[in-house]
């Protein structure tokens, strides 16, 4: 479809891809990651010198390599989804190994990086700032190992045969959700590590 | 490089192109960064940049410019009240 096409009201899909279930357990992630960011936007400006200071500390080229990795993540996962969209099960398959071998190498990045915090002494108690760093990293952390486990289920599914052009809403339903993981680490990471 | 190569280069997946779009804006946010720039507009090129990138990643590679309007206009409007809240935080902070 092309992007004449694509903007025609009368060929636009009436549900996103996937189960529409995962789209209210989208939308409610998407809340919850919505209040951390603002809470930790306002709590800095009353705390600017306190947040800039420690923001200092953190390791910035491993948050970006980390979105790097997201990124290209996200992508394995179109990938796979175009796959399936022309039967090619075998290429699906590989793809989302693709995409789950990103999401442990966001996490192993991710661990060493808390490592070094934790060798420094910082802590979720160390002061403000801290508390909520280590607040929204683990929880987004953790979506990324349910992530990993969605794209997991659903590759041992499409290597069984179990989806095809017709029948894939599985694949589309795990690739929504590790879209969502990544869209919230690219507004995380800037956030967090970067904006001063 | 022969005309093939060029036009085999130019004829990419479009979500090639997108992915390679999003690489390039985090490196730009990972160079800004890596220098300390702060202040107005360098906060502000990080939330315009933070916003084409989530806008990339819901249009093209969650597929929600395909679905009808409403579905989309939940996620822009998120991204938009979100960005412009957080806009407004660093400015209340700056001034």
């Amino acid at each position: 479809m092309n992007d004449a096409a694509i903007d025609d009201v009368s060929l636009k899909e009436k549900y996103p891809p996937g189960d529409l279930a995962i789209w209210v357990f989208i939308y409610a992630e998407f809340l919850a990651f919505g209040i951390f960011f603002l809470a930790y936007a306002f709590a800095r400006s009353y705390n600017v010198e306190l947040f800039n200071a420690s923001q200092l500390h953190l390791d910035k080229r491993a948050g970006a390599l980390n979105t790097l990795i997201l990124i290209t993540g996200s992508y394995f996962v179109v990938r796979a989804v175009a796959a399936i969209r022309v039967n090619q099960s075998r290429a699906c398959v590989n793809w989302l190994l693709a995409a789950i071998f990103s999401g442990g190498l966001f996490l192993i990045v991710k661990i060493f990086e808390f490592h070094g915090e934790y060798v420094q002494g910082y802590s979720l108690s160390s002061n403000l700032f801290y508390t909520f760093y280590f607040s929204m990293t683990v929880f987004h952390f953790m979506h990324v190992i349910l992530g990993m486990v969605i794209l997991t289920a659903v590759m041992f599914k499409a290597r069984r045969g179990g989806y095809s052009a017709e029948d894939h809403r599985g694949v589309e339903t795990g690739a929504s959700y590790w879209h969502m993981v990544d869209m919230v680490w690219i507004i995380l990471f800037p956030l967090v590590y970067v904006i001063h | 490089m022969t005309q093939n190569t060029v036009k085999t280069f130019l004829y990419l997946r479009p979500c090639t192109w997108d992915w390679l779009l999003l690489m390039a804006l985090t490196l730009m946010i990972l160079m800004v960064a890596e220098t300390g720039l702060g202040g107005r507009y360098i906060v502000g090129l990080l939330i315009v940049s933070m916003l084409v990138k989530t806008q990339i990643v819901a249009d093209y590679f969650m597929g929600l410019k395909r679905v009808r309007l409403r579905w989309r206009l939940i996620v822009s409007g998120y991204l938009l009240v979100v960005m412009s809240m957080i806009g407004l935080a660093y400015k209340l902070s700056l001034s």
